[in-house]
């Protein structure tokens, strides 16, 4: 796998590259987290600091003390036990220490505090050597007192008048105040950012849901235009997203146009072919010589194709995007009036249902195309009687159902109807019942068209199709 | 007979000019919607056969002016599409028949008998409710000059209930009058039949006296019928 250090980072923070919201929120925690982290570290250690400073000044003020008390010549260095009732103490916790440096750099002790009883004062080995590099100055460090307790130390080498070797006074403290202080400190500290994170965080994703909604919205209008519960995208959205929304509305105007375009355009060509083959058709049909026959017999062959390839084309315009819903009550009361009109010398009468909210999720004209070549055939065959009923089947889908009381076709010639309309590119176009159109369309549309004997004596069509609500 | 032939296409109509003056027809031409329309207007012709695809005024617009202007003569559509649209918009308009292209030249002289045959039957006088009228000689109603679109039972609906105007007419008579014998006769059904006539012709047209049936009257305000 080539790497990929965005991905993978992005598959680190659980995938954020699948939600904005969790990208959002997701980079504002880290920064937030980061931020807080810092600033907890450093206020815990500006407390530590400055504790030991405090430390430090009451160390300093023992280290002058000893100072002032100490009298040195060439040969003696005296220290009395100065006026420290800590110092006096045993194993107080506050020492200190008077000594000189050795020739091999380590310290001799000269006088040690009796609070320190004969225990040594903790030093690191490179004490003197490095008191001596910064002569004068003071030294500060931790260590572990005689009885455990932490310690603060400081020590400072001085030249004593009367006394030409230096002298190494070290004070030392117990710490563990302060580092009491420190802890609760940093627990409160952390207790504290640890909440103003999570308000933070939480503060983020809100306004990341809110400022996000319009998205939301977007995409329930876009699942809307999908399901056919509108035509286009209404909403009024913010500028950073409303040219999204616009471009939205004009690819659905385009896909609209694109399929009325086709299907003027098909038509067109239609009605340029059709009037020569009806005059081909009625010039030759009144002849009876041989070439009249086979130009009869060939423009009835051309005048089928064209209308099968026409029809085809028409179905295949309609896969896009349509918004479309159509009143399944209005088209089939359209189609029973126009059709009743037509057999009226028959006497056929069309005794429809379908609830009035029923719509079809489609075009209008599809629709009016499947149950025009379904009602036709139904009153074609019927003996006077046609039934259409329509219904809702439950998730967005309908069923229509055309039935007739004609003769009906038997098993092996239904299967051999609905074979026909499957076998496309195979079909045979002018089979007299115009299901192919029926089978196509309905294909189009993701539907079910299948045949069965009907109840009333003759054929049942049923139509499974997408619905929407009204 | 006289028959109008309305046709732009110059070797279709030389055709079927001469298929239906064989047929015994006295034929007239019009190549044109504008034609068409001024001919219909003024001759007094008993079928016309109206090729949709015109030039200057398309034939469902002709027809339309003529349904408005009260014509009722019936009319056979031509259209080139085959789309089931076009015919519809052709019987909203006020059509009687159908035939797409290319068609046989005997299927049209046998759709025309027929027309005639239908138009010739009972020449009843026309019923009038209001703003309603029903034409039953053309097998047509309309509601304030806008043609109805009705079904061949709501049409006899309507029809029982304009002969019967102003007067209650129960549920059960109207069942025996609309149904054949073999007809389901569910209750049920004659509601659902008054509901899209209502639907049609406006609810208030027909009224529901409770427990009694139906009666058909005029809105306020229209003239009532003599």
């Amino acid at each position: 796998m080539t790497p990929r250090p965005f991905r993978d980072v992005g598959r680190y923070f659980g995938r954020p590259g699948r939600s904005l919201t969790r990208r959002l929120v997701w980079l504002a925690s880290a920064w937030i987290v980061l931020a807080l982290l810092l600033t907890g570290a450093v206020l815990t250690s500006q407390f530590q600091e400055s504790g030991l400073r405090r430390l430090g000044g009451v160390l300093n003020t023992t280290i002058d003390n000893l100072i002032v008390a100490t009298t040195a010549t060439e040969n003696t260095v005296v220290t009395p036990q100065i006026l420290d009732q800590r110092t006096l103490n045993e194993f107080s916790g506050k020492y200190w220490v008077v000594g000189e440096p050795r020739d091999d750099g380590s310290l001799r002790v000269l006088t040690r505090s009796t609070s320190l009883w004969d225990a040594d004062m903790p030093a690191p080995d490179s004490l003197i050597e490095r008191l001596e590099a910064g002569f004068g100055d003071s030294i500060s460090y931790n260590a572990v007192g005689p009885v455990g307790e932490p310690l603060r130390i400081a020590a400072t080498m001085k030249r004593l008048p009367g006394r030409s070797t230096p002298v190494v006074f070290i004070a030392a403290i117990d710490r563990s105040n302060i580092d009491a202080d420190t802890r609760q400190f940093a627990a409160f500290t952390w207790a504290a950012l640890g909440l103003l994170g999570a308000g933070l965080v939480l503060a983020v994703f809100i306004q990341v849901r809110i400022g996000l909604r319009p998205l939301y919205d977007l995409r329930t209008e876009i699942a809307d235009v999908r399901k056919g519960r509108a035509t286009r995208i209404e909403r009024a959205y913010p500028i950073e997203i409303a040219p999204l929304a616009e471009q939205m509305n004009k690819l659905l105007a385009h896909n609209q146009e694109t399929v009325e375009r086709q299907r003027t355009h098909v038509g067109n060509l239609a009605h340029a072919l059709k009037n020569p083959l009806s005059v081909l058709l009625a010039e030759a049909g009144e002849r009876s010589d041989p070439l009249s026959d086979v130009v009869r017999r060939q423009s009835e062959a051309m005048r089928s194709q064209v209308e099968h390839h026409l029809r085809r084309a028409r179905a295949a315009a309609r896969a896009g995007i349509s918004g479309e819903r159509t009143p399944v009550g209005e088209v089939i009361d359209e189609m029973a009036v126009m059709l009743e009109r037509v057999f009226q010398s028959k006497g056929v009468e069309i005794d429809w249902r379908a609830p009035d909210e029923l719509a079809f999720r489609g075009e209008r004209q599809d629709l009016q195309e499947l149950l025009g070549n379904l009602m036709e055939n139904a009153c074609k065959w019927s003996k006077g009687r046609v039934r259409v009923s329509a219904g809702a089947t439950g998730l967005g889908q309908m069923v229509v159902v055309v039935e007739d009381d004609g003769p009906g076709l038997p098993e092996d010639q239904r299967e051999a109807a609905l074979a026909r309309g499957a076998r496309m590119d195979e079909a045979t176009p002018g089979t007299g019942l115009g299901l192919s159109i029926v089978e196509e369309l309905t294909r189009a549309y993701q539907g079910r068209f299948s045949l069965a004997a009907s109840e009333m004596g003759g054929l049942k069509a049923v139509l499974e199709l997408p619905s929407a609500e009204l | 007979m006289r028959v109008l032939l309305v046709e732009d296409d110059a070797d279709l109509s030389r055709q079927l000019k001469t298929a239906l003056a064989d047929a015994g027809y006295a034929v007239d031409h019009a190549p044109d919607g504008e034609e068409a329309h001024f001919l219909g207007d003024t001759e007094p012709y008993d079928v016309i056969v109206l090729d949709l695809g015109l030039p200057k005024v398309d034939g469902v617009s002709v027809l339309e002016r003529w349904r408005r202007e009260g014509k009722t003569t019936p009319v056979l559509i031509l259209t080139a599409r085959g789309a089931w649209s076009d015919k519809v918009s052709g019987f909203d308009a006020g059509a009687d028949d159908y035939l797409t292209k290319p068609f046989h030249t005997e299927e049209l002289l046998a759709r025309l008998r027929a027309l005639l045959r239908r138009s010739a039957g009972h020449a009843t006088a026309t019923l009038e409710c209001g703003g309603l009228r029903l034409d039953p000689r053309a097998a047509r109603a309309s509601v304030n000059g806008e043609p109805l679109r009705l079904t061949s039972l709501e049409y006899r609906l309507l029809h029982y209930l304009m002969m019967h105007q102003g007067r209650v007419i129960s549920r059960t008579e109207l069942v025996e009058h609309l149904y054949d014998q073999d007809f389901d006769r569910d209750s049920n059904t004659i509601e659902v039949f008054v509901g899209r006539v209502r639907k049609k012709i406006g609810a208030e047209r027909i009224e529901t006296v409770r427990g009694l049936g139906y009666r058909l009257t005029a809105l306020p305000g229209e003239t009532a019928p003599a």
